[in-house]
């Protein structure tokens, strides 16, 4: 079943398709960035496909994927710590985004995958197309640093705003420690009527609820 | 915002006319009503909901960097903890995974209590979700009810793994130890008793005047925009889209089991209610046939690639001391590939993307968590209703912070 949709997508899409690279019966497409959004169109809408539900998008860093198991050849099988980027080789294209489509009503399955280079990773947003793309791209591009062009929103999802670096990168140590994030004034809080610090219409960064005003040696 | 600057210092500011600008409040992230620690940053017009912006991650802990840097079976406790309501259902899936990427099959007495602890597990989970709905509309008896029926559930889970909520007792290639002798029965005894209190709970709430007020018409949304969404699960069922991953897709030993998929038909609160308590019912069929059905034999494969091979052998045999050795310092070695395994879990499809390298552990593993899609379109259920109608809608969404923050 699987197959077909996959021999359709060919006879529509012949210059998107890369490869085919299904494994364990899942069936995987590879596409090109650049028909990526009329290859998912085609998907949800044709009445053959009906792949309305996107389940997942998920991404993969192949930084430290080489093994012996892999064919990486024998020198991959050195352990060499994923942050120790000197004595890694560069691996291209470097990351994989996966989207893992399903349909309701066919009871298909099809994977999508894009394949990005590490020095130019844009992938054109499908939340028009999903709607529900609008967090998974948010989160991928949390967690990886990919940048989906045309998304409406694309801030970070799990971590706060000043998060330095890409946590799911294989470059990104797992126990490395950020800095520490300055107390934030909150100017654009504005005491409500009624008596109070401050008074009416006072932000309230300049009462003494408000950071700065207070004294740091008050604490001491 | 400049209103207010007009009545500075103004003593009769409190009786002065109260503002017309869209007021902003955030409900969360510490909220009695907020399950797990999520924020929504309201912009309320009076009552009204005018605009509503989720925001997760208070409770990230890393789920898949964590999994990443620890072995294929150390990975398991972290899967329990990102839906701790029905932590059985979450093992499986990610065995399933494993299992699916290795090709393993699984002994047919092991399949047969997967099913049966994943549906234990899917009736605590609903459970906990029906009471909570209850309790938040003030419905005290119902919550009382409810987790009377889970604890006898989980004591049972207690007696098979020894954990009420942290189970870890899927294994790569089967589950970690048989059922006990006598658990059987005592659990035979306990569930007529759970289906009383869910009865009880039925006829408190159903057709309770105030309850079905609060959530009949609240929280509407059509079949093909919850699938656009990304809804799976009671909350796409409840739309009367007949989509459940154990009927598509039959895995495990679904297929021998005879079971019906309740639908709704208006996909609003009370109908995602109403469907959790006929899943309750449904489970229940679905265990007793696992009970009758369920073939004597092994519980875990016999290949010590995969699996711990038996103590006796451990203490007495070199071959056993050393696939004991091997599995766990380096690992179970899983041949390389990429899968997406998914199964159904108590609020949708619960599925996990697994690359592996080769290697003891997983190369990269990323949750599909079912409530993290949902989480996403509460805004448009909630969007254009009071605010009091959050609470119950965002109780019928069951959303879990474990697994929507991971």
């Amino acid at each position: 079943m699987a197959q077909s949709l996959i021999d359709l997508l060919r006879e529509t899409h012949p210059d998107a398709i890369v490869s085919t690279p299904g494994h364990r019966g899942d069936e995987v497409v590879v596409v090109r960035r650049e028909q990526l959004v009329d290859v998912c169109r085609f998907l949800k809408e044709d009445p053959r496909t009906d792949l309305k539900l996107l389940a997942q998008i998920a991404g993969v860093d192949l930084l430290t994927y080489a093994t012996e198991a892999t064919g990486g050849g024998a020198l991959a099988s050195i352990e060499v710590p994923a942050y120790d980027l000197e004595r890694k080789r560069p691996v291209e294209p470097r990351y994989q985004v996966a989207y893992n489509l399903g349909s309701v009503v066919k009871k298909h399955r099809l994977r999508l995958r894009l394949e990005l280079r590490s020095d130019d990773m844009k992938i054109p947003t499908v939340t028009g197309i999903w709607r529900t793309a609008d967090w998974w791209e948010r989160y991928i591009y949390d967690m990886f640093g990919v940048e989906f062009v045309g998304h409406p929103n694309l801030t970070r999802i799990m971590m706060y705003p000043e998060f330095q670096g890409f946590p799911l990168r294989k470059d990104y140590p797992v126990r490395k420690r950020q800095p520490l994030v300055p107390e934030l004034d909150f100017p654009d809080l504005v005491r409500g009527p009624g008596p109070g610090p401050g008074g009416a219409g006072v932000p309230m960064s300049q009462t003494h609820v408000g950071r700065a005003n207070v004294d740091p040696d008050a604490y001491d | 915002m400049t209103e207010y600057a007009a009545q500075d210092h103004d003593p009769l500011a409190l009786e002065s006319e109260l503002p017309s600008s869209p007021m902003t409040v955030n409900l969360g992230p510490s909220h009695p009503a907020m399950h797990g620690t999520v924020r929504l940053v309201l912009t309320l017009d009076g009552e009204t909901i005018v605009e509503a912006v989720p925001e997760i991650g208070f409770l990230h802990r890393g789920f898949s960097k964590s999994s990443e840097n620890s072995t294929w079976t150390q990975v398991l406790p972290y899967t329990d903890r990102l839906n701790y309501v029905s932590p059985y259902l979450n093992n499986v899936a990610y065995v399933m995974g494993v299992e699916k990427l290795i090709g393993l099959k699984v002994p047919e007495r092991a399949e047969y209590i997967r099913v049966l602890t994943g549906e234990i597990s899917r009736i605590t989970d609903h459970l906990t979700c029906i009471g909570a709905i209850g309790l938040e509309l003030g419905a005290f008896t119902v919550f009382l009810y409810a987790i009377e029926a889970r604890e006898l559930l989980w004591d049972r889970i207690a007696e098979l793994s020894g954990a009420r909520v942290t189970v870890s007792w899927m294994r790569v290639g089967g589950c970690a130890n048989d059922i006990p002798p006598g658990w059987v029965e005592k659990l035979v005894e306990c569930l007529p008793r759970v289906l009383e209190l869910t009865d009880e709970i039925d006829v408190l709430l159903t057709r309770n005047r105030i309850f079905v007020d609060r959530t009949r018409g609240i929280g509407v949304i059509g079949g093909d925009e919850a699938i656009d969404w990304g809804f799976t699960g009671p909350c796409l069922r409840a739309c009367g889209v007949n989509y459940d991953v154990r009927k598509a897709h039959p895995y495990s030993v679904y297929d021998r089991i005879d079971f019906e998929v309740p639908l709704g038909s208006n996909g609003d609160t009370y109908d995602r209610y109403v469907l959790r308590l006929e899943e309750i019912r449904q489970s229940h069929r679905i265990i007793q046939q696992c009970l009758e059905q369920m073939p004597p034999g092994p519980i875990i494969v016999d290949d010590w690639r995969y699996a711990l091979p038996p103590k006796k052998d451990v203490f007495s045999s070199i071959e056993g001391v050393m696939a004991h050795f091997k599995l766990i310092m380096e690992g179970i070695q899983v041949p390389p590939g990429e899968i997406y395994a998914y199964c159904e879990g108590a609020n949708g499809e619960l599925g996990f993307h697994i690359v592996s390298n080769g290697k003891g552990k997983p190369y990269a593993i990323q949750v599909r968590a079912p409530g993290f899609p949902i989480l996403s379109g509460l805004p448009r259920l909630i969007k254009g209703h009071m605010v009091a109608d959050i609470i119950p809608i965002f109780d019928s969404i069951n959303m879990i912070g474990g697994e929507v923050e991971q």
